[in-house]
Protein backbone atom coordinates (compact mmCIF):
# COMPACT_ATOMS: atom_id res chain seq x y z
CA UNK A 1 0.00 0.00 0.00
CA UNK A 2 1.22 3.56 -1.26
CA UNK A 3 0.42 6.43 0.00
CA UNK A 4 1.15 10.11 -1.73
CA UNK A 5 3.15 12.37 0.47
CA UNK A 6 2.87 16.13 -0.25
CA UNK A 7 6.77 17.86 -0.52
CA UNK A 8 7.02 20.82 -1.07
CA UNK A 9 9.25 21.08 -4.97
CA UNK A 10 11.58 24.38 -5.66
CA UNK A 11 14.17 24.29 -8.25
CA UNK A 12 17.58 24.38 -6.66
CA UNK A 13 18.25 27.95 -6.18
CA UNK A 14 21.15 29.63 -8.25
CA UNK A 15 20.86 27.18 -11.20
CA UNK A 16 21.17 27.34 -14.25
CA UNK A 17 18.21 26.47 -16.04
CA UNK A 18 19.89 25.59 -19.06
CA UNK A 19 22.83 23.57 -17.89
CA UNK A 20 22.78 20.07 -17.24
CA UNK A 21 22.60 19.22 -13.12
CA UNK A 22 23.52 15.36 -11.80
CA UNK A 23 24.34 13.71 -8.79
CA UNK A 24 22.68 15.99 -6.17
CA UNK A 25 24.54 15.93 -2.14
CA UNK A 26 23.33 17.73 0.41
CA UNK A 27 24.54 18.60 3.71
CA UNK A 28 23.71 17.06 6.85
CA UNK A 29 21.98 20.35 8.38
CA UNK A 30 20.05 20.86 4.48
CA UNK A 31 22.01 24.48 3.79
CA UNK A 32 24.21 23.16 1.07
CA UNK A 33 24.11 21.31 -2.46
CA UNK A 34 26.46 19.55 -4.07
CA UNK A 35 25.94 18.80 -7.77
CA UNK A 36 27.96 17.81 -10.66
CA UNK A 37 27.56 20.18 -14.10
CA UNK A 38 29.58 21.35 -17.05
CA UNK A 39 31.99 23.57 -16.52
CA UNK A 40 33.84 24.44 -19.88
CA UNK A 41 32.89 20.97 -21.24
CA UNK A 42 34.39 18.90 -18.12
CA UNK A 43 31.80 17.56 -15.61
CA UNK A 44 32.61 19.49 -12.14
CA UNK A 45 31.71 20.06 -8.39
CA UNK A 46 29.51 23.15 -8.12
CA UNK A 47 28.63 24.13 -4.32
CA UNK A 48 25.73 26.36 -3.30
CA UNK A 49 23.92 27.95 -0.31
CA UNK A 50 20.46 26.52 -0.79
CA UNK A 51 19.13 29.80 1.17
CA UNK A 52 20.73 32.44 -1.24
CA UNK A 53 21.98 30.22 -4.20
CA UNK A 54 25.61 31.50 -3.62
CA UNK A 55 28.25 29.05 -5.44
CA UNK A 56 30.98 28.99 -2.97
CA UNK A 57 34.51 28.48 -3.88
CA UNK A 58 36.26 25.14 -4.25
CA UNK A 59 39.78 26.44 -5.17
CA UNK A 60 41.11 22.85 -4.26
CA UNK A 61 39.02 21.03 -7.05
CA UNK A 62 39.36 23.45 -9.48
CA UNK A 63 41.28 20.29 -11.63
CA UNK A 64 41.44 16.03 -11.76
CA UNK A 65 37.44 16.10 -13.74
CA UNK A 66 35.48 14.90 -14.51
CA UNK A 67 34.34 15.15 -10.94
CA UNK A 68 31.52 12.44 -9.55
CA UNK A 69 29.61 11.47 -6.72
CA UNK A 70 30.22 14.20 -4.34
CA UNK A 71 28.92 13.41 -0.90
CA UNK A 72 29.24 16.17 2.11
CA UNK A 73 29.18 15.90 6.18
CA UNK A 74 27.14 17.53 8.31
CA UNK A 75 27.86 21.08 8.34
CA UNK A 76 29.40 20.63 4.27
CA UNK A 77 33.14 21.25 5.91
CA UNK A 78 34.11 18.06 4.29
CA UNK A 79 33.13 17.14 0.64
CA UNK A 80 34.38 13.63 -0.81
CA UNK A 81 33.89 12.84 -4.75
CA UNK A 82 35.66 10.69 -7.11
CA UNK A 83 38.23 13.05 -9.19
CA UNK A 84 40.39 11.83 -12.28
CA UNK A 85 43.93 11.18 -12.29
CA UNK A 86 46.06 9.98 -15.35
CA UNK A 87 44.24 6.86 -16.03
CA UNK A 88 43.02 6.26 -12.63
CA UNK A 89 39.54 7.31 -10.26
CA UNK A 90 40.63 8.77 -7.00
CA UNK A 91 38.33 9.48 -3.96
CA UNK A 92 39.47 12.73 -2.10
CA UNK A 93 38.39 14.35 0.54
CA UNK A 94 38.10 18.55 0.39
CA UNK A 95 38.27 20.01 3.90
CA UNK A 96 36.93 23.49 3.30
CA UNK A 97 38.15 24.79 6.82
CA UNK A 98 41.60 24.09 6.31
CA UNK A 99 41.86 24.27 2.46
CA UNK A 100 43.44 21.12 2.51
CA UNK A 101 42.76 17.84 0.22
CA UNK A 102 43.06 14.44 1.53
CA UNK A 103 43.34 11.59 -1.36
CA UNK A 104 42.75 8.24 -0.73
CA UNK A 105 44.16 6.01 -2.49
CA UNK A 106 42.42 2.44 -2.25
CA UNK A 107 44.40 -0.72 -1.30
CA UNK A 108 45.05 -3.13 -4.75
CA UNK A 109 45.28 -0.36 -7.16
CA UNK A 110 41.01 -0.59 -7.55
CA UNK A 111 39.03 2.12 -8.89
CA UNK A 112 36.47 3.72 -6.99
CA UNK A 113 32.97 4.04 -9.21
CA UNK A 114 30.34 6.14 -6.47
CA UNK A 115 31.14 6.89 -2.69
CA UNK A 116 29.19 8.09 0.69
CA UNK A 117 30.45 10.44 3.46
CA UNK A 118 29.34 9.48 6.98
CA UNK A 119 27.64 12.79 8.30
CA UNK A 120 30.64 13.39 10.76
CA UNK A 121 33.22 12.50 8.19
CA UNK A 122 34.80 9.88 10.56
CA UNK A 123 33.71 7.06 7.55
CA UNK A 124 33.44 6.50 4.24
CA UNK A 125 31.61 4.12 1.87
CA UNK A 126 33.19 3.27 -1.73
CA UNK A 127 31.65 1.36 -4.20
CA UNK A 128 34.36 -0.66 -6.31
CA UNK A 129 34.34 -3.27 -9.09
CA UNK A 130 35.89 -6.75 -7.49
CA UNK A 131 36.07 -9.92 -9.47
CA UNK A 132 33.13 -8.66 -11.79
CA UNK A 133 30.33 -7.48 -9.23
CA UNK A 134 29.71 -4.53 -7.45
CA UNK A 135 31.26 -4.27 -3.72
CA UNK A 136 30.79 -1.61 -1.05
CA UNK A 137 33.83 -0.83 1.20
CA UNK A 138 34.31 1.03 4.18
CA UNK A 139 37.55 2.95 4.93
CA UNK A 140 37.90 4.37 8.97
CA UNK A 141 38.82 8.04 8.66
CA UNK A 142 39.15 8.90 12.36
CA UNK A 143 42.57 9.08 12.42
CA UNK A 144 42.59 12.01 9.22
CA UNK A 145 39.89 14.02 9.89
CA UNK A 146 38.51 15.63 12.75
CA UNK A 147 34.12 14.65 13.28
CA UNK A 148 31.92 17.58 11.70
CA UNK A 149 29.58 17.35 14.44
CA UNK A 150 25.79 19.05 14.07
CA UNK A 151 25.54 22.26 15.53
CA UNK A 152 28.75 23.71 13.48
CA UNK A 153 31.31 23.32 15.83
CA UNK A 154 34.81 23.44 14.71
CA UNK A 155 37.59 22.84 16.44
CA UNK A 156 40.37 23.51 14.27
CA UNK A 157 42.37 27.09 13.99
CA UNK A 158 42.04 27.28 9.86
CA UNK A 159 45.14 29.49 9.91
CA UNK A 160 47.75 26.93 11.54
CA UNK A 161 45.92 24.00 9.60
CA UNK A 162 46.04 25.42 6.53
CA UNK A 163 49.95 25.70 6.15
CA UNK A 164 51.24 23.19 3.89
CA UNK B 1 73.13 6.10 6.55
CA UNK B 2 73.37 2.20 6.96
CA UNK B 3 72.25 -0.39 8.98
CA UNK B 4 69.87 -0.21 12.26
CA UNK B 5 70.57 3.51 12.13
CA UNK B 6 68.43 3.88 9.21
CA UNK B 7 65.95 1.34 9.82
CA UNK B 8 64.98 3.33 12.86
CA UNK B 9 65.05 6.98 10.47
CA UNK B 10 62.80 4.79 8.24
CA UNK B 11 60.42 3.91 11.15
CA UNK B 12 60.15 7.56 12.49
CA UNK B 13 59.45 8.50 8.82
CA UNK B 14 56.89 6.60 8.25
CA UNK B 15 55.42 7.33 11.64
CA UNK B 16 55.37 11.13 11.36
CA UNK B 17 53.75 10.22 7.81
CA UNK B 18 50.06 11.64 7.15
CA UNK B 19 47.63 9.22 8.85
CA UNK B 20 45.83 7.21 6.33
CA UNK B 21 42.67 5.91 5.84
CA UNK B 22 41.73 2.30 7.44
CA UNK B 23 39.77 -0.43 5.86
CA UNK B 24 37.17 -1.63 8.18
CA UNK B 25 38.26 -4.60 7.76
CA UNK B 26 35.61 -5.78 10.64
CA UNK B 27 32.98 -5.40 8.40
CA UNK B 28 34.14 -5.52 5.09
CA UNK B 29 33.97 -9.25 4.84
CA UNK B 30 29.80 -9.27 5.89
CA UNK B 31 29.77 -6.29 3.01
CA UNK B 32 31.00 -8.66 0.14
CA UNK B 33 28.93 -11.87 1.37
CA UNK B 34 26.17 -10.46 -0.96
CA UNK B 35 25.86 -10.76 -4.56
CA UNK B 36 26.44 -7.80 -5.93
CA UNK B 37 26.28 -4.37 -3.74
CA UNK B 38 26.05 -0.46 -5.04
CA UNK B 39 24.58 2.77 -4.26
CA UNK B 40 26.23 2.94 -0.68
CA UNK B 41 24.92 5.49 1.33
CA UNK B 42 26.32 5.82 4.58
CA UNK B 43 24.91 7.71 8.55
CA UNK B 44 26.62 6.97 11.18
CA UNK B 45 25.13 3.88 12.46
CA UNK B 46 23.62 2.48 9.20
CA UNK B 47 24.57 1.56 5.75
CA UNK B 48 21.89 1.00 3.05
CA UNK B 49 22.81 0.16 -0.10
CA UNK B 50 21.57 -1.77 -3.21
CA UNK B 51 22.11 -5.41 -3.08
CA UNK B 52 21.81 -8.66 -5.45
CA UNK B 53 20.37 -11.60 -3.45
CA UNK B 54 18.20 -14.31 -5.47
CA UNK B 55 18.94 -12.76 -8.92
CA UNK B 56 17.25 -9.73 -7.83
CA UNK B 57 18.46 -6.20 -6.15
CA UNK B 58 16.69 -4.79 -3.17
CA UNK B 59 17.15 -1.81 -0.90
CA UNK B 60 19.34 -3.69 2.61
CA UNK B 61 20.08 -1.55 5.36
CA UNK B 62 22.94 -3.12 7.71
CA UNK B 63 22.83 -1.75 11.75
CA UNK B 64 26.95 -1.32 11.51
CA UNK B 65 26.77 -1.33 15.39
CA UNK B 66 25.53 -4.68 15.76
CA UNK B 67 26.48 -6.14 12.09
CA UNK B 68 23.23 -7.31 11.30
CA UNK B 69 20.99 -6.62 7.94
CA UNK B 70 17.65 -4.57 9.52
CA UNK B 71 14.32 -5.62 7.88
CA UNK B 72 12.82 -3.17 5.96
CA UNK B 73 9.00 -4.36 5.86
CA UNK B 74 6.32 -3.20 2.75
CA UNK B 75 9.59 -1.54 0.73
CA UNK B 76 11.52 -4.47 -1.62
CA UNK B 77 8.36 -5.44 -3.64
CA UNK B 78 8.91 -8.42 -6.07
CA UNK B 79 8.42 -6.29 -9.40
CA UNK B 80 10.08 -3.48 -8.22
CA UNK B 81 13.69 -2.20 -9.42
CA UNK B 82 15.42 0.18 -7.03
CA UNK B 83 17.97 2.43 -8.53
CA UNK B 84 19.10 4.34 -5.54
CA UNK B 85 18.63 5.32 -2.06
CA UNK B 86 19.70 7.38 0.43
CA UNK B 87 18.82 8.07 4.36
CA UNK B 88 18.85 10.16 7.09
CA UNK B 89 21.04 10.47 9.71
CA UNK B 90 19.38 8.72 12.35
CA UNK B 91 18.51 6.17 10.06
CA UNK B 92 14.46 6.60 10.47
CA UNK B 93 13.72 7.59 6.48
CA UNK B 94 14.71 6.12 3.33
CA UNK B 95 14.19 7.79 0.11
CA UNK B 96 14.23 5.44 -2.55
CA UNK B 97 14.24 5.68 -6.91
CA UNK B 98 12.34 2.89 -8.05
CA UNK B 99 11.23 1.59 -10.97
CA UNK B 100 7.80 -0.53 -11.00
CA UNK B 101 5.62 -1.56 -14.03
CA UNK B 102 6.90 0.90 -16.12
CA UNK B 103 7.22 3.92 -14.06
CA UNK B 104 9.53 5.01 -12.42
CA UNK B 105 9.06 6.96 -8.87
CA UNK B 106 10.45 8.30 -5.84
CA UNK B 107 8.99 7.11 -2.69
CA UNK B 108 9.97 8.19 1.04
CA UNK B 109 9.62 4.62 3.62
CA UNK B 110 9.69 5.54 7.26
CA UNK B 111 10.85 2.72 9.47
CA UNK B 112 8.90 3.14 12.48
CA UNK B 113 5.59 2.98 10.37
CA UNK B 114 7.28 0.73 7.77
CA UNK B 115 5.03 2.87 5.37
CA UNK B 116 6.11 4.16 2.06
CA UNK B 117 5.21 7.03 0.45
CA UNK B 118 5.61 8.70 -3.15
CA UNK B 119 6.71 11.88 -3.16
CA UNK B 120 5.06 13.82 -5.93
CA UNK B 121 7.79 15.82 -8.38
CA UNK B 122 6.14 18.90 -9.78
CA UNK B 123 6.87 19.62 -13.00
CA UNK B 124 6.64 16.19 -13.54
CA UNK B 125 9.93 14.51 -14.46
CA UNK B 126 11.46 10.91 -14.35
CA UNK B 127 14.02 10.82 -10.94
CA UNK B 128 17.13 9.16 -11.03
CA UNK B 129 19.38 10.13 -8.07
CA UNK B 130 18.73 11.18 -4.49
CA UNK B 131 20.01 12.59 -1.91
CA UNK B 132 18.81 13.50 2.13
CA UNK B 133 19.66 15.75 4.92
CA UNK B 134 20.26 14.32 8.56
CA UNK B 135 16.84 15.31 9.46
CA UNK B 136 15.37 13.23 6.10
CA UNK B 137 13.11 16.12 5.76
CA UNK B 138 15.03 18.19 2.80
CA UNK B 139 15.70 15.69 -0.03
CA UNK B 140 17.89 16.50 -3.24
CA UNK B 141 16.61 14.62 -6.37
CA UNK B 142 17.96 14.11 -9.88
CA UNK B 143 15.30 14.79 -12.14
CA UNK B 144 15.18 13.92 -16.06
CA UNK B 145 13.18 17.01 -17.18
CA UNK B 146 12.84 18.48 -20.73
CA UNK B 147 15.81 16.76 -21.91
CA UNK B 148 18.09 17.24 -19.47
CA UNK B 149 18.94 16.24 -16.10
CA UNK B 150 17.85 18.76 -13.54
CA UNK B 151 17.87 18.78 -9.52
CA UNK B 152 14.94 19.53 -7.23
CA UNK B 153 14.78 20.63 -4.05
CA UNK B 154 11.66 19.15 -2.01
CA UNK B 155 11.01 20.15 1.52
CA UNK B 156 9.14 17.00 3.28
CA UNK B 157 6.83 16.81 5.80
Amino acid sequence: MISSCSGRNERSAGSLPNRSQEDPAISGDGRLLAVISERRGRPSVQLRDVRDGRILPLDQLNRHQPHSSPSLSWNGRYLALITQRGQRRLAVVADRLTGRLHPLPLPGGRDPVKLSLAPDGRQLALQVADQGQWRVELLDLSAMLEPDRPGGAQTTTPAAEARP
Amino acid sequence: MKGPGSALLLVLLIGCSAPRPQPRTDLNGLLRQAGSRRDPALSQRWLVSLTERGGRERVELIDLRSRQPVPLPGLNRADGQPIDVAISADGERLAVVEQRQGRTDLLLYRRRQAAVQRVPIDPPGVPRAVSLDAEGKRLAVQVSRDGRWQVDLIRLP
